[in-house]
């Protein structure tokens, strides 16, 4: 089941020096082709001590060349483990890891052309934004002039040109992000990790920061690996979608299917919100089956998975495509026990049978649409094509 | 491929952070306990094979007065210790600006000097003809005995001992939240009230770390009792001394020096058990 | 504040006066125009503190203290950085036996350090030397150094390393280049801790050291023990304006 979920299995590249024909100092590199790649891998801390602790449970992910790509789960689900182990922080315990077709699984960190953005940035404290940024290249053993050139470009990129020689702790949290991202930047690596690098920001200039680090992305065509929590974040900016929790990947897509097709409760919970209903197979027929809802009534909905009737299985709806009218017909019904204005929306808790259910209509009561006060007794509907069967 | 960078690498590989954290134990395991192994050996083989040394420690009248006298002088001056650091380590942490400034200077010039010379400033004072007995001496108070006894080396052993004692315990006070007495105010505890209920039961774990290390340091160290002592007061550390160096018997003296190290882990182990009880019950 | 009483701030005071009154009674003595040590009466010399400079005796002994407080001082700031960044990077699992080993100089008492460490020298040929003096040394301040290394590590930030890695740095570069940089204060203080220390020691020193080799400390205990020579007093009040003046010229600065 886990394993249909992921990946059109893209077979490595054969020959590994095909996969990087790029110089290092080209920008746009190996479109289509596979950036970094894990297989089977799995992470136990404390391997045979008691306080053995499984962090990543056989994960298989691959992700594309000039890709934005975000490891999203909530916090010890493992996604920072695996960021980890791509940048060589961690060693894993069992399966391969690849960056551009090479196993990487036990080069040690200085030898993977990775570069990191730290959470909290990690920047030298003991040097200025120019030395810092230096940092990387000097390392690589470039030539002066070089780097000299490099760094300029790099200060211009982030927009720190005036601050070149300020030490980190003089800045301000944005002006260090944006140096953190610069030094990660300079020795052009093939693969950006960011390590929630947006967290210690405020709200307005995390909105903001999004946005920067999307044109990055596309300015500089390297692969952003992108770790946060904060699915509204990983929503905005992402290519592809990584949702991973208790150490399992849990499914791999576009923003828009992640949101639009959950593949399992988590992910339906975890993106966005979800009324999640348990529901019984009545009847299956083709692409179509109907479902008997205790104390509810029946509902139909499209199906991508075989299913047995009398089979158990969770209905998701999402709050905004469940529309409340007055009780005309025949068909689920339900009490409102609640209403909360929340500005652009109302939302209303509706209780139905044993279920709790939520709805948001945008501004309730415009655009047609019926607004309701607790007590009220409301007729349920469901826009066509947003119901969802979850098997797991 | 992926391109090789320039490297400077350790010449060993990866174990040379490995050589680089064994350097100093390895140099410690040959140098320190080793060498101690061999002073065990010597206090059972010296002068000739058997625990004769350790009998005679135990047994010998003069031993059990040694150590009568270096318990009880450690205890005391423990004891004399413990309070006066208590209240310059309060007086430090919650005085007004000024006088912990002011008492910061007192605490750290002595810490800074040596043994020998604050010895010595309480020779000065305490000896026949010094500084104290003149001032006995205007009060009227002729034939006061100062000078090398016992009351000598509690004095210096407390003044050595004091401004280590203040530091765990203002290490403590420095971590206890002042809103926490603000609270204990509002709800109508007296100020001295809030300090016997509230401020000294969460200080105490300053006060029992300062009280196991005062001890153990006056237990080992023989500079002060031998110059205020001036061989009159001889404790056990400084038989020790004695034992190596005046009577030549060095199975006896490397015997004292085991048994000596042998209490004070009996006293630490201790005083980790009395402390983790303490956290038990006031939890 | 509460709990600021008058009596318990008098007590306070009381106290500190004890801490500096054997300090500040030894510095008259230093002034007597006698041979031996007396309460100057009228009279004042500096005749003890021009023998300081006897090469001889006191400077000589001054001299050797000095030489052995550097050798000892930068050879352990020098094992203890090198042992603590092992730990910090390491974090093994036998870290909390091994800081344990390497502090016991502190915890095991004087006299049985003493003893271990003459059995040593005698062992080896070192006895009263000046490379058995600095060996000896260094093992009784080594935990200061390690106790101050380890302190300054545990406020640095894990990820400076990582990030000095990533970026290409192998462990060598990235010790000199992030990590010793950053705890630069740290370092300092190890070794301004056991310079002072070694300069200071004198429980080892007696037991291991004496008749070739004389530091200051045990030439002050001779003197203290057989006759008291008024430049015991002269030495102790250079020692003591010194330490005032770093220690009110450190506060000033902060």
């Amino acid at each position: 089941m886990q394993r249909a979920i992921i990946e059109p299995n893209p077979t490595p590249p054969a020959d590994s020096k095909a996969a990087s024909p790029s110089k290092p100092g080209s920008l746009l590199q190996h479109p289509n082709s596979v950036a970094a790649e894990v297989r089977n891998l799995r992470k136990i801390y404390n391997v045979g001590s008691p306080q053995a602790h499984e962090a990543l449970k056989d994960v298989n992910l691959s992700i594309r060349a000039n890709e934005f790509f975000t490891l999203l789960g909530p916090s010890g689900c493992g996604k920072t483990t695996l960021l980890r182990i791509l940048g060589g922080f961690e060693m894993l315990t069992s399966g391969t890891c690849r960056i551009f077709g090479e196993d990487v699984s036990r080069l040690p960190p200085e030898a993977r052309p990775v570069n990191t953005v730290f959470q909290q940035y990690a920047l030298f404290p003991h040097m200025t934004v120019r030395r810092n940024i230096a940092f990387g290249l000097e390392m690589l053993g470039k030539p002066k002039a070089e780097v000299e050139r490099t760094v300029e470009r790099m200060l211009d990129l982030v927009h720190m040109r005036e601050y070149a020689d300020r030490r980190p702790d003089t800045m301000s949290g944005g002006q260090r992000q944006r140096v953190a991202l610069a030094r990660a930047l300079a020795p052009q690596p093939k693969l950006l990790l960011l390590d929630e690098p947006l967290s210690a920001l405020d709200l307005k200039l995390r909105q903001k920061m999004r946005l920067e680090l999307k044109s990055l992305q596309r300015e500089t065509g390297i692969t952003f690996i992108f770790v946060t929590h904060d699915q509204e974040e990983a929503l905005a900016m992402s290519d592809r979608v990584a949702v991973i929790s208790n150490g399992h990947l849990q499914q791999v897509g576009t923003p828009e299917d992640i949101y639009e097709q959950p593949q399992s409760r988590f992910v339906a919970d975890f993106i966005g919100e979800s009324n999640l209903i348990e529901a019984k197979v009545a009847d299956s027929a083709g692409s179509e089956a109907a479902f008997d809802i205790e104390g509810f009534g029946q509902v139909q909905a499209p199906i991508g998975q075989r299913v047995e009737v009398g089979q158990q299985v969770w209905l998701s709806i999402r709050p905004e495509r469940l529309v409340l009218g007055a009780v005309h017909r025949e068909g689920p019904q339900a009490t409102v026990t609640d209403r909360t204005y929340l500005g652009n929306a109302v939302e209303y808790h509706l209780r139905a049978g044993k279920h709790a259910l939520t709805a948001r209509s945008p501004r309730g009561g415009l655009r047609g649409r019926q607004d309701f006060a607790p007590g009220d007794a409301v007729s349920l509907g469901f826009e066509p094509g947003s119901i969802k069967v979850l098997l797991s | 491929m992926i391109e090789r960078r320039f490297q400077l690498r350790w010449p060993l590989g990866a174990s040379g952070s490995l050589l680089m954290l064994w350097a100093l134990p390895v140099i410690l395991l040959l140098a320190y306990v080793l060498p101690f192994a061999g002073v065990t050996l010597w206090s059972v083989t010296r002068p000739e094979p058997g625990f004769e040394n350790y009998v005679r420690i135990v047994t010998g009248a003069d031993f059990q007065a040694i150590f009568v006298r270096t318990a009880w002088v450690c205890l005391l001056s423990t004891a004399i210790t413990i309070p006066i650091a208590y209240l310059l380590a309060y007086y430090w942490v919650m005085g007004s600006a000024r006088r912990s400034r002011l008492i910061e200077i007192c605490i750290f010039i002595p810490f800074w000097i040596s043994v020998l010379v604050r010895a010595f400033g309480w020779v000065v004072i305490l000896r026949n003809n010094g500084l104290a007995s003149d001032v006995a001496a205007a009060f009227g108070l002729n034939g006061l005995s100062t000078g090398r006894n016992v009351w000598s080396v509690i004095t210096g052993m407390v003044h050595f001992m004091v401004p280590f004692a203040i530091l765990p315990m203002a290490s403590v006070m420095r971590k206890i939240d002042s809103r926490v007495l603000l609270a204990a105010l509002g709800l109508g505890c007296r100020p001295l009230g809030v300090f016997w209920r509230v401020y000294l039961p969460m200080s105490l774990p300053g006060v029992f770390s300062a009280l196991a290390m005062t001890f153990i340091f006056s237990l080992g160290f023989f500079v002060t009792p031998m110059i205020l002592g001036g061989g009159r007061v001889v404790l056990t550390a400084e038989s020790v001394f004695v034992q190596m160096f005046q009577t030549a018997n060095w199975g006896l003296g490397a015997a004292l020096g085991v048994v000596l190290l042998v209490v004070v882990f009996a006293i630490l182990w201790l005083s980790q058990r009395v402390m983790r009880i303490e956290q038990l019950m006031s939890r | 504040m509460f709990g600021r009483s008058r009596l318990g701030g008098f007590f306070a005071g009381l106290a500190g006066l004890f801490l500096l009154l054997p300090l500040v009674a030894v510095i008259p003595f230093s002034f007597t125009p006698k041979r031996f040590l007396s309460m100057p009466d009228g009279e004042y010399s500096l005749r003890h503190y021009l023998a300081i400079f006897d090469p001889d005796t006191w400077l000589a002994s001054i001299g050797t203290s000095t030489l052995v407080a550097i050798l000892s001082s930068v050879i352990a700031t020098a094992l203890a950085a090198a042992f603590s960044i092992g730990i910090w990077l390491r974090r093994p699992a036998s870290g909390r036996f091994l800081i344990g080993l390497v502090l016991l100089p502190i915890i095991v008492p004087p006299v049985t350090s003493a003893v271990a460490l003459y059995f040593l020298l005698a062992q080896i040929g070192l006895l009263d030397t000046i490379p058995g003096l600095v060996l000896s040394h260094v093992v009784m301040i080594v935990p200061f150094s390690v106790i101050a290394i380890l302190g300054a590590l545990s406020r640095l930030d894990r990820n400076l390393e990582l990030a000095a890695r990533n970026l290409g740095a192998s462990q060598l570069q990235s010790i000199f280049r992030v990590i010793l940089p950053n705890i630069r204060f740290g370092l300092f203080a190890a070794w301004f801790v056991s310079l002072v220390m070694s300069w200071e020691e004198s429980s080892v020193t007696l037991f291991v050291s004496g008749v070739n080799v004389i530091t200051l400390p045990k030439r002050i205990w001779d003197n203290l023990r057989l006759d008291l020579d008024p430049a015991v007093a002269a030495i102790s009040v250079i020692m003591i304006v010194a330490t005032t003046l770093v220690i009110l010229l450190r506060k000033s600065e902060t």
